[in-house]
């Protein structure tokens, strides 16, 4: 699996933790990298991810649809999951300042999964709003 | 401290200070399955 992700697009380094199930990837200086490319990547090499984290800078913007979203690059963003962080986060739409969040990507839903489902576009759920 | 190494002392912070750049840090996935 390490190699797998290690050839994905923007990948510099991969850690992987046998003990606790724990896979570390770290993006090249460009930043670009894909999590879905590396979710893919994963299920692919056999493993079934659990969950997703992420660490990024980027700015809030409201997508068409008027969502709030975080959006790391013109053609990469992430519509934002409504939680009391993501609140705080309101002022800041549209605005030029870069804003640092930790936060979920993906996480494995409990219990029985369909299989032929196809994959729900991934939602980002702030788990913390970092001061820089 | 003259206006030179005042000058100076600026410049060179706005040179090394890490500019701040959006895109993705750090990505961390726990697995399930893995040998």
């Amino acid at each position: 699996m390490k190699q797998h992700l290690q050839r994905q697009s923007g990948v510099a380094n991969v850690d992987v933790s046998l003990i606790d199930g724990k896979v570390e990837v770290t993006p090249k200086e460009d930043g670009q990298i894909d999590p879905t490319q590396l979710l893919k990547a994963t299920y692919d090499s056999g493993v079934s991810v659990a969950e997703l984290d992420m660490t990024a800078t980027g700015k809030i913007v409201k997508d068409t649809s008027g969502n709030l979203s975080f959006q790391v690059k013109p053609n990469q963003s992430f519509v934002i999951a409504p939680n009391e962080l993501s609140k705080g986060l309101k002022p800041q739409v549209d605005s030029s300042t870069l804003v640092t969040v930790r936060g979920q990507l993906f996480k494995k839903p409990a219990g029985k999964q369909r299989k032929a489902d196809a994959p729900a576009p991934l939602k980002l759920l702030i788990l913390e709003v970092k001061k820089e | 401290m003259s206006k030179k190494h005042l000058a100076l002392l600026l410049w060179a912070g706005c040179i090394f200070v890490p500019q701040l750049e959006a895109q993705i840090r750090h990505v961390e996935m726990r697995v399930e399955g893995m040998t």
